[in-house]
């Protein structure tokens, strides 16, 4: 092919474009399924930590923590999809929406653990975790959403 | 005046879903751009060397375990041909008063 498109050819190469680009943001960005499973495994470590048991504590908190740092180091290191996503594309927004909900998800679990111990609740690292772990089962879909969005805003040619 | 660039070579129907693809990522494997943009291995082999001897693509190859993996990334010339290739077709699209239509 040579010389210039017609319009009609040059619009449907950016819809393709524009397809492409969103069919991978999509492919690349983190799936449900791990938030439920982070929030199952924060559960668990809460639970096994108001048991008190040795033998629980053993087993079930350092399962739950390899298993938490495994399928994480998986996300961000791109081993599951086979892509990583570029810097570029998540920008400065993007960044600062995963610190703060990791932050406010932390933030969230520890405040009520220590304030219902404090307050001689019984099981407050159960409850405690079992909040934090539904808002990153919650919370989660809803960043990538807001992922997607900031990712889909700096792609090639919405970037200024 | 806009600096953009119509790019030839990108513009072929193939390698702009690689581009498209790799300009959305830090890098891919090699698998995962074959899945992608459905092509065969030897097909994408060939359209990822054209693209690495035109200065657009980074190839980088290492071994996971005892298994090779090959995994791509665009170059910063090449991301910055993309940019400009995208706003010469947005410009030629501008100009005709065409819109385009939601994907």
């Amino acid at each position: 092919m040579t010389g210039h498109p017609q319009p009609e050819e040059a619009a449907s190469a950016l819809a393709g474009i524009r397809r492409q680009q969103e069919k991978v943001i999509d492919a690349v960005l983190v799936p449900r399924w791990y938030w439920s499973a982070v929030g199952t495994a924060m559960v668990a470590i809460g639970a096994a930590a108001d048991s008190r048991r040795t033998v629980v504590l053993a087993v079930v908190i350092p399962v739950a923590v390899v298993a938490i740092v495994a399928m994480t180091g998986a996300m961000i290191f791109g081993a599951y999809r086979g892509a990583q996503v570029g810097s570029e594309l998540l920008g400065e927004r993007g960044a600062l929406s995963i610190v703060l909900f990791v932050w406010l998800v932390v933030g969230l679990t520890l405040g009520i653990g220590f304030g219902l111990r404090a307050a001689g609740a019984p099981w407050p690292a159960t409850i405690a975790t079992a909040i934090g772990g539904a808002a990153l089962a919650y919370g989660g879909p809803w960043l990538m959403r807001r992922l997607r969005a900031v990712m889909l805003g700096n792609r090639a040619g919405n970037r200024r | 005046m806009s600096p953009s660039r119509f790019d030839e070579l990108i513009h072929a129907p193939t390698r702009l879903s690689i581009v498209s693809l790799l300009a959305a990522v830090e890098w891919a494997d090699f698998r995962f751009i074959r899945d992608e943009v459905h092509l065969s291995d030897s097909a994408l082999s060939k359209q990822l060397t054209t693209l690495e001897e035109a200065g657009y693509v980074e190839i980088r190859k290492a071994f996971v375990g005892k298994r090779p993996r090959t995994s791509a990334r665009l170059s910063r010339a090449g991301r910055a041909a993309f940019d400009l290739h995208v706003e010469a077709l947005q410009e030629i699209v501008g100009r005709s008063g065409a819109t385009i239509r939601p994907s």
